[in-house]
């Protein structure tokens, strides 16, 4: 009876070509296809074939149009006849508009699961006749097993056997039996990190640092500290620690973030780099502290039309192209709204929906920076919190706590707080006294007088 | 058929054209890979209109002299994937030719 299903049933070679004639023609198709597609979703070898010439050209930032697809495949030996060029000529003259690309290439994703249900039920009726003594349940049971695995979305495909989370669990604190020897043996109580470095040794310590698959969130008022701590954090991830990081900024100029970094790079007060006000020294620092920067793993970019559907989009691309370990969001208030008609609530917890899917999708962390109210408060703070993995507030130290609070005294000129609201791994409810150079843009522990 | 759908059947036409010379031989590798690239340049990518200019000037006056080989041998080697190297080939071309003249 499964043979009886008509052939051209199962693949449509139509939409194969189109995804293939978009990616020749636009970047926005090449990230989708990128991340929905592989290679066994195309039932032509050959369109299997471009694909993954497409996709090895994006990954490597040469865009996949038609010459370089066509040089790579000759460069390869793939492409060596003149039929080769007619059959790429035909492709690519297939080009359909970006807002088409989702439709083909859900058409090209539903063949190719119908064809693995063709293949199970091929697979299923050759047990079933060549393994007849079997146990029935076995039987039904493996058979639901593949079947459940096909119908789920495939972020969800995998589901941890009591075996798997057994193993998984001892792993995991033998893992953290060695770090804690190492710690006392080699590295002398100084604790290592599970994941990237926030910049401040005691939120490190407490939080062991943004890992993969963690939303970040970072509440400060306006002109307190919300860029400087995008950057800092930039610094101790990027120029620092060399991992890759993608700053989007919404309401910044390239120009001002490049400035900000002479600062921050510099410790040069940032007015006077922008006045221009500097000795000849000065600028041999500044140029020296580009210098960081220009190797560093720190890309920019400045987005004043952002909306949460392009955060996608960009985090995708860079993900594929760079690797990124850390994305920024400075700051999702300024963010564009799906629908103008929702209230500003509901739109930020849907942005911050989508950044912590997108954080756990891509493996790395995401940090969305927001604003607060006057009074301190946060606009859908509780939705927001319940969110994400780390909820942290930026706000001056109140003058009442130099004055009463003996545990402020003991640190070294602080004037912020930097207060852990929720953290899913460890202590919350922590206010760590910082300082906050707002001429220098610098941020960094309080030193506690010993 | 519009002027955009119209761009875009010259411009696989031509890559058709070139990439066959390429496989029959007509043209070499270095060749073809020149053209393709140049072909992406001006179509897709639209930049380096200095660039298109020179070439443009050279081709309007190309002798088949020494200096002439010397250009075509520099164009040939240039990346086209790296701004720097085209920038280079540039100044290089730009300079032959006023030397020839």
């Amino acid at each position: 009876m499964i043979s009886q299903i008509p052939e051209e049933y199962l693949f449509d070679l139509e939409s194969e070509q189109r995804v293939l004639s978009s990616m020749m023609h636009s970047e926005d198709a090449c990230i989708e296809a990128y991340n929905i597609l592989t290679e066994s979703d195309f039932y032509s070898p050959r369109n299997a074939l471009l694909f993954e010439l497409s996709c090895s050209l994006f990954v490597r930032e040469v865009r996949p149009t038609l010459v370089e697809v066509l040089k790579e495949g000759h460069n390869l030996g793939l492409f060596t006849n003149p039929r080769d060029i007619e059959e790429l000529k035909y492709i690519a003259e297939h080009y359909i508009d970006d807002e088409n690309i989702k439709y083909w290439i859900d058409k090209v994703k539903d063949k190719s699961r119908l064809r693995k249900f063709v293949d199970f039920l091929k697979t299923s009726s050759e047990i079933l006749i060549e393994q007849q003594g079997t146990d029935v349940e076995q039987i039904l049971m493996s058979a639901e097993e593949k079947l459940t695995n096909l119908t789920a979305l495939e972020i969800d495909d995998h589901v941890d056997t009591p075996a798997d989370m057994a193993n998984l669990g001892y792993n995991e604190v033998e893992r953290r039996f060695l770090r804690y020897k190492t710690i006392n043996e080699v590295n002398k109580g100084v604790i290592p990190l599970d994941g990237l470095s926030t910049g401040f040794d005691n939120l490190n310590h407490i939080t062991l640092g943004y890992k993969p698959g963690d939303l970040i969130i970072l509440g400060a008022q306006t002109g307190h500290g919300k860029t400087a701590f995008a950057l800092h954090t930039s610094k101790a991830v990027a120029v620092d620690s060399k991992k890759n990081v993608l700053y989007l900024n919404t309401e910044m100029s390239r120009q001002q973030i490049a400035l900000r970094w002479g600062s921050i790079l510099s410790g040069i007060e940032h007015e006077r780099i922008r006045a221009g006000s500097i000795n000849e020294t000065e600028l041999s620092i500044i140029l020296n502290a580009y210098s960081r920067l220009r190797n560093s793993g720190f890309y920019s970019y400045p987005c004043p039309n952002l909306t949460p559907e392009k955060t996608v989009s960009i985090a995708r691309k860079f993900k594929a192209q760079k690797n990124i370990e850390l994305m920024i969001i400075d700051y999702i208030g300024r963010m564009d709204k799906y629908d103008p008609r929702i209230p500003e609530w509901q739109m930020l917890e849907q942005i911050v929906k989508t950044q912590k899917i997108l954080a756990q999708n891509l493996n790395m962390a995401v940090m969305c920076l927001v604003q607060l109210n006057a009074d301190g408060t946060m606009q859908g703070a509780r939705r927001m919190k319940n969110e994400c993995d780390l909820m942290l507030k930026l706000t001056p130290i109140p003058r009442e706590d130099f004055e009463l609070s003996e545990e402020i005294k003991k640190y070294l000129n602080p004037n912020y707080y930097l207060i852990i609201e929720k953290n899913r791994d460890g202590r919350s409810g922590v206010s760590i006294p910082i300082v906050f150079d707002l001429q220098k843009q610098i941020m960094k522990d309080a030193e506690r007088i010993s | 058929m519009t002027l955009d759908e119209r761009r875009k059947k010259v411009y696989a036409e031509s890559v058709s054209l070139i990439a066959d010379m390429g496989f029959r031989d007509k043209l070499s590798i270095e060749e073809m890979n020149f053209l393709l690239n140049l072909l992406d340049l001006v179509v897709i990518k639209q930049e380096q209109p200095g660039l298109i200019q020179t070439l443009k000037n050279w081709v309007s006056t190309n002798e088949g002299s020494e200096i002439d080989e010397i250009i075509k041998a520099t164009l040939l080697a240039t990346d086209f994937n790296d701004e720097e190297s085209i920038e280079q080939c540039l100044q290089l071309v730009t300079e032959l030719l006023e030397n020839r003249e």
